[in-house]
């Protein structure tokens, strides 16, 4: 039982060829971060109840975070909850009508795309660079 | 089977979805500075953070938001690939269960910290 009535609509989907304008690559991020972080929760709360429940956990749970895997999951996290943050802050925006404008729109959509790579390029480097990872 | 549920309930969610993100991105700068502000993060500091009532309080709202945040934006996501009626309405309560379930388990969570 299909809820789509007409499945004779045209569709294009050659991901190689579709050159998405920058408000539709940070849309899509939006989304893919948003996922990610909503898979994320009930690992996040286990790592919450580790790191609440004893030294020994808490020990256990910063050396999981600060090592290899532990230390991708991180910065992957960071950047999906710091991208999902300032495109949410956008669409906010959008809401009460502030940056509506193409050029606006795509400046702030650029913005948001570069600051949350920035800082977690700046977080990754320095982690790297203090010997945290 | 095109409508399940009124027609209301995109515009209460819409809302919801609004009032969630501004909260936690509030909770979230709070936090942020309390965290800031307690010194050299170790388990005594960390633990120490979440022993007032109020901050308990304001976490278990700040995941109660979440919660909902994500539960409201894997429904977009859902309506947008899965046009199957059931496996659709099954993800939805998949997801509502297992939400439901870090509910309790936030509380359990935060209220054992003394």
């Amino acid at each position: 039982m299909s809820i789509r009535t007409n499945r004779q609509r045209p569709f294009f989907l050659n991901l190689m060829a579709i050159r998405l304008p920058i408000g539709g690559v940070v849309s899509i991020l939006h989304r893919a971060s948003g996922a990610l972080l909503s898979l994320a929760v009930p690992c996040l709360l286990y790592a919450l109840m580790l790191s609440l429940r004893s030294p020994e956990d808490y020990a256990g749970v910063r050396a999981f975070f600060s090592g290899g895997l532990g230390w991708l999951i991180s910065l992957g996290l960071i950047w999906a909850l710091l991208h999902h943050f300032l495109a949410g802050l956008r669409h906010l925006g959008f809401d009460f009508g502030l940056g509506e404008s193409r050029q606006t729109a795509r400046r702030s959509a650029w913005l948001t795309l570069v600051v949350a790579v920035a800082v977690v390029g700046l977080i990754g480097l320095t982690t790297l660079l203090g010997g945290t990872a | 089977m095109r409508h399940v549920g009124g027609a209301r309930r995109g515009l209460d969610m819409w809302l919801l979805q609004r009032a969630s993100a501004i909260y936690m991105a509030v909770f979230l700068l709070v936090f942020l500075m309390c965290f800031l502000g307690a010194g050299p993060i170790d388990f005594a500091t960390w633990h120490g953070l979440f022993a007032p009532l109020a901050m308990k309080v304001g976490a278990l709202l700040f995941v109660a938001a979440l919660l909902a945040h994500a539960w409201i934006g894997l429904r977009e996501i859902f309506i947008d690939y899965v046009h199957f009626l059931v496996p659709r309405l099954a993800l939805y309560l998949a997801f509502g269960a297992i939400y439901l379930g870090c509910l309790v388990w936030a509380v359990d969570i935060l209220w054992s910290v003394k």
